[in-house]
């Protein structure tokens, strides 16, 4: 365990020094691509925030509400993207479909060791994480919310929830590359957009079974949604806390299972990209 | 299998080890517009053979054989349908950790190398996940450096190096956890004459110097005969020949073929018959072992309209398929002999 945890650090260090090597080998360049990503960032935020300002709230939250749900989102969104942003260890699907998993399988690493620190971009991939914070200071402070140490461990219990689930939900459907590769990285990719643009939105009003659906079995709701209602309003509440954590642990389990069952897949079959007729499969 | 040179292997010096290995791979094929007919494709057939310490083997067959799923098989990224691999006694996709840290593996096609980094930067990534100490890095950098020449681009981004410094590069980095068994999947394709020679003399000081057991496939009958001291050749998914090269020429003849350009017809070469045409130029064969390329030459200097000539061995397909002539011969001389 101690040993993990060393070789984990050890690793993370080397990746955040490769991760600066290439931010200053051209430095123009990179600050053009970081910029661009932040407007991206902030554009993709902006049709919510809007709406909320107009119209002095929506979905049953307030403007300011909308800011910190949005400062949530942001914040957890660029934490998980510094953390498995790089080398496509948030896309896996690309990774398996591609042969990179002959790469991984050649080092004598653990996979879920490989996984967990290659994607590591602490200086380049940081530009979602500045933002949710400066977002969520704002927020925060035109809310009448009280800072307790719990409210900042609820917070922290959020943000391991909403990068547990994308992250889970990356590997779960990306496992199916090892079936059908080019397949699995349109759909994989479709499922990740779709938590990127749905996840910011307010879902309040509308049908239970829907909202129901959006918080298990495509859990949207619990990116920011529900971690926003609850560091808000209704703090500590059972459903809040517990909802979060099967739903996270279900996702999880399924993705083991799935991963483990598509690389004994591959040690069988290996993974074809193209059909016997040419086709991309 | 047949006429293969049985190999003495002692369980404690074993460094690979595949027993009755059986690898397939199914397929659906379209016969018509709407049918489809499932083919199962041999990629392995009961191959067994073992490789012990300090060997250096060539495998080497046509595109196709086998050779890539052996390494695969061997590298544990595939699991055989029947049959055994062993790499140190472990099976390598049980224990893909500990046989990891005493093999390296090189795959003609791709790179180990960070595109968008220095060479360096691979190295000393390689450094950190395969925890090699300090005092082992600076001494095989150091080698490297000198025997490789990996120096002149050190400090050079992956994606700019030509293909012989990536391959140069890549070797060296293969190399730098100083492993006791080496997988060379096609280390020479694509090389110019004088990278493919200084690959080759590097294979061979490493295979001399430390004992290195190297694996090293290849569809280039001139590489084999330079490198290895032994040679397996697979053919269909089959193992067709165990053994030396002196013994494979026993078993073949040595074939070369002579390629000359002339202008006009093909002229009468003694000692050597005419094959065909390739790229405009005649071929010939001839035997090295009942003719002296002296002789050939003698020949050669005869005809005064030549303007260019060039020597190699057969191509690997003309072995394997001479070998698979002289056992039906010899076959049929046994059946015979038996009625």
């Amino acid at each position: 365990m101690a040993d993990n945890l060393r070789n984990v650090l050890r690793l993370w260090k080397l990746y955040a020094r490769m991760d600066l090597n290439w931010l200053l080998q051209d430095r123009v360049n990179v600050i053009i691509v970081i910029l661009s990503e932040t407007l991206s960032n902030l554009a993709s935020m902006a049709g919510v925030l809007l709406l909320a300002v107009r119209f002095g709230g929506v979905g049953g939250l307030s403007a300011d509400e909308v800011l910190f749900m949005l400062g949530f989102f942001e914040l957890a969104d660029g934490l998980g993207w510094m953390l498995f942003g790089n080398y496509n260890v948030i896309h896996i699907s690309r990774r398996i479909g591609r042969g990179q998993v002959d790469h991984m399988l050649i080092q004598p690493r653990p996979l879920w060791m490989q996984l967990l620190t290659e994607g590591f971009m602490p200086f380049s991939g940081c530009h979602g994480l500045i933002i949710g914070i400066i977002l969520t200071v704002i927020s925060v402070s035109g809310l009448n919310i009280t800072l307790t140490p719990v409210w900042f461990l609820l917070l922290v219990y959020y943000l391991i929830i909403h990068i547990v689930l994308r992250l889970s939900q990356s590997v779960l459907y990306g496992s199916m590359a090892f079936w059908k590769p080019v397949a699995c990285e349109e759909i994989s990719t479709m499922i990740l957009d779709l938590n990127n643009q749905l996840g910011k939105f307010p879902l309040f009003g509308l049908p239970k079974p829907f909202t129901a659906l959006l918080h298990t079995v495509l859990p949207i709701g619990l990116l920011a949604y529900l971690p926003a209602l609850a560091l808000l309003r209704e703090l500590g509440k059972e459903t809040e806390l517990a909802l979060p954590f099967l739903v996270a642990g279900v996702f999880v389990t399924a993705a083991l299972v799935c991963f483990q069952k598509g690389l004994k897949h591959y040690a069988k079959y290996s993974c074809n990209r193209y059909k016997e007729m040419g086709h991309r499969c | 299998m047949q006429n293969i040179a049985a190999t003495d292997t002692k369980k404690w010096d074993t460094v690979v080890e595949l027993s009755g290995v059986t690898k397939y791979f199914d397929q659906n094929r379209p016969v018509s517009l709407f049918k489809r007919e499932k083919h199962r494709i041999f990629a392995l057939q009961d191959v067994t053979f073992s490789l012990k310490k300090g060997e250096f083997a060539a495998y080497a067959g046509p595109n196709g054989a086998g050779k890539s799923t052996t390494f695969k098989l061997l590298s544990g990224m595939l699991c055989p349908q029947t049959g055994s691999v062993r790499l140190f006694g472990m099976d390598p996709n049980k224990s893909r950790i500990p046989v990891m840290r005493r093999v390296g593996i090189l795959f003609g096609n791709r790179s180990e190398l960070w595109w968008d980094h220095p060479v360096r930067a691979s190295f000393e990534w390689k450094k950190a996940v395969w925890d090699i100490d300090n005092a082992t890095y600076d001494r095989v950098c150091d080698e490297m450096r000198e025997l490789l020449g990996i120096g002149d681009f050190w400090n050079s981004f992956a994606r700019e190096l030509s293909l012989g410094q990536r391959m140069r590069a890549n070797l060296a980095l293969t190399l730098l956890h100083e492993p006791e068994l080496v997988l060379l999947d096609e280390p020479t394709l694509g090389l110019d004459v004088l990278a493919k020679r200084q690959m080759i003399e590097f294979l061979k000081k490493i295979n001399r110097d430390k004992q290195v057991t190297l694996l090293v496939t290849s569809h280039d009958m001139d590489d084999l005969t330079e490198m290895a001291n032994r040679i397996l050749l697979i053919n269909s998914g089959h193992l067709a020949f165990d053994g030396d090269y002196e013994q494979l020429i026993r078993m073949t003849g040595d074939n070369r073929i002579i390629k000359l350009a002339v202008k006009g017809e093909a002229p009468t070469l003694s000692g050597a018959s005419y094959v065909g045409m390739e790229d405009g130029k005649h071929l010939y064969r001839y035997d090295a072992s009942q003719t002296s390329v002296a002789q050939i030459f003698g020949s050669i200097s005869q005809i005064p309209s030549v303007d260019d000539v060039e020597l190699r061995h057969e191509a690997i397909e003309q072995v394997i398929a001479k070998l698979y002539q002289n056992w039906a011969k010899a076959s049929a001389l046994a059946n015979h002999s038996q009625i």
